[in-house]
């Protein structure tokens, strides 16, 4: 387990990664490596990122995620983003001024 | 003679609001069937008012305007008897406005009221000319802040209407279809402002989620120039679909658009174009899995 998200496989390869109040964005370095623990257990090849439960995307969030992205790509793992509410895409889209590095799905069912 | 002098020193000491009261409870059958004549001629004959309405106006006019005189704080506008004369033609003129009245000829029956009033105080061989002019002063003040008043809802009425004309040709230069199962089309006409995007921008990711769209194919053959801001809104638009997990492709992109895009040096991203909506359709029906066989063809 991973302090401060919650962890689940789903399918052959995939783990699905649902971040819990807990978390705290601004300390990666607090997760990254169980993170990537995990995900090499699971012989993950892709991980899942279930935004359902983030209201808001800021910039300190967004690079929390990039840092995700990043970890998973030196291991070799796909990560998407699934679940983002219009209202966070919406204020995320404004303020962005690079193209997202992970790929985003509209749900975890599409995601897998 | 004595009482005549008498007479004549009360007189002088009358107010400018005890002059008027006089004169309107004297007078007030011959001033309010004048104003109300010339209330007919204008919004009964223009079928703008009824003849009733009109005569309940004038009454209660004539009643609002003697409690504003008799109000011991005289030139006070914040009383509540100027707020009740105040309320009585802000509704009267918004009837007016609803039913398509003219504002200029609402004003001129105001100042007609007014004048109605001045023309009176030349019957009144007593006045002097202090107190005329003292009474001429409050009338012209009284009035003017009812034209004022009359004019600010003339003003929120035009702009709550141009408001409500904007939003309604927002919503319908901006019609988004789902013309495939799971594909959104988005054609854009006209200009990107900040304001549009916003609104075509929370249309367009409500209705990927609502209709679980895959693919949104945005359409901009309607788009006749482009400049930083607009490729901007449209940079913005692209990267909030592909957050929202569908696919953007843009199509119509016609030569003078590609190059002000690469004028301005705009970086669309890894987004897909095509030439045409139907190009790009065909390339939403590619990702889809979707195969289109010519009828026409045998098998």
């Amino acid at each position: 387990m991973v302090r401060g998200m919650h962890l689940t496989r789903i399918g052959a390869d995939a783990v699905l990664l649902e971040p819990g109040e807990g978390l705290d964005p601004g300390e990666p370095d607090r997760y990254l490596v169980a993170l990537g623990d995990y995900l090499q257990a699971a012989r993950a090849r892709r991980l899942i990122y279930d935004l359902d439960s983030v209201p808001v995307v800021d910039a300190l969030y967004y690079d929390w995620l990039k840092a995700v992205h990043g970890l998973c790509r030196v291991i070799g793992v796909e990560m998407v983003v699934a679940n983002m509410a219009p209202s966070v895409a919406y204020a995320l889209a404004a303020r962005l001024d690079e193209v997202p590095p992970f790929a985003c799905a509209r749900d975890v069912e599409r995601a897998r | 003679m004595t009482g005549g002098n008498m007479n004549r020193e009360d007189g002088e000491t009358r107010s400018a609001n005890e002059i008027l009261v006089e004169q309107l409870m004297v007078n007030v059958g011959r001033i309010s069937g004048v104003i109300e004549e010339r209330g007919h001629n204008i919004f009964v004959q223009g079928n703008i008012l009824s003849r009733e309405e009109i005569s309940d106006y004038s009454v209660e006019f004539m009643e609002l305007f003697v409690m504003l005189l008799q109000h011991e704080g005289r030139s006070d506008r914040s009383s509540e008897e100027f707020r009740a004369l105040q309320q009585f033609f802000t509704t009267m003129s918004q009837q007016i406005l609803m039913r398509g009245g003219d504002m200029e000829e609402f004003v001129r029956y105001l100042q007609f009221m007014q004048n109605v009033m001045i023309e009176d105080l030349g019957r009144d061989a007593e006045i002097t000319p202090e107190q005329t002019r003292e009474t001429l002063l409050l009338l012209a003040g009284v009035f003017n802040d009812i034209i004022l008043d009359v004019y600010r809802v003339y003003l929120e009425q035009k702009e709550s209407t141009i408001e409500a004309q904007q939003a309604e040709l927002r919503e319908i230069s901006t019609p988004i279809t789902e013309i495939w199962d799971g594909v959104l089309t988005l054609p854009i006409i006209g200009t990107l402002d900040s304001s549009r995007t916003m609104v075509v921008m929370e249309k367009l990711l409500g209705r990927i989620e609502q209709d679980r769209a895959r693919v949104v194919l945005m359409d901009v053959t309607g788009v006749m120039a482009i400049d930083s801001q607009v490729s901007h809104h449209l940079v913005q638009m692209i990267r909030a679909i592909g957050l929202m997990g569908a696919r953007p492709v843009l199509t119509g992109i016609r030569p003078e658009i590609a190059r002000a895009l690469t004028s301005l040096n705009i970086d669309l991203g890894d987004v897909t174009t095509r030439a045409t909506l139907a190009e790009g359709l065909k390339e939403a029906f590619h990702w889809l899995g979707v195969r289109m066989a010519d009828a026409r063809t045998p098998a």
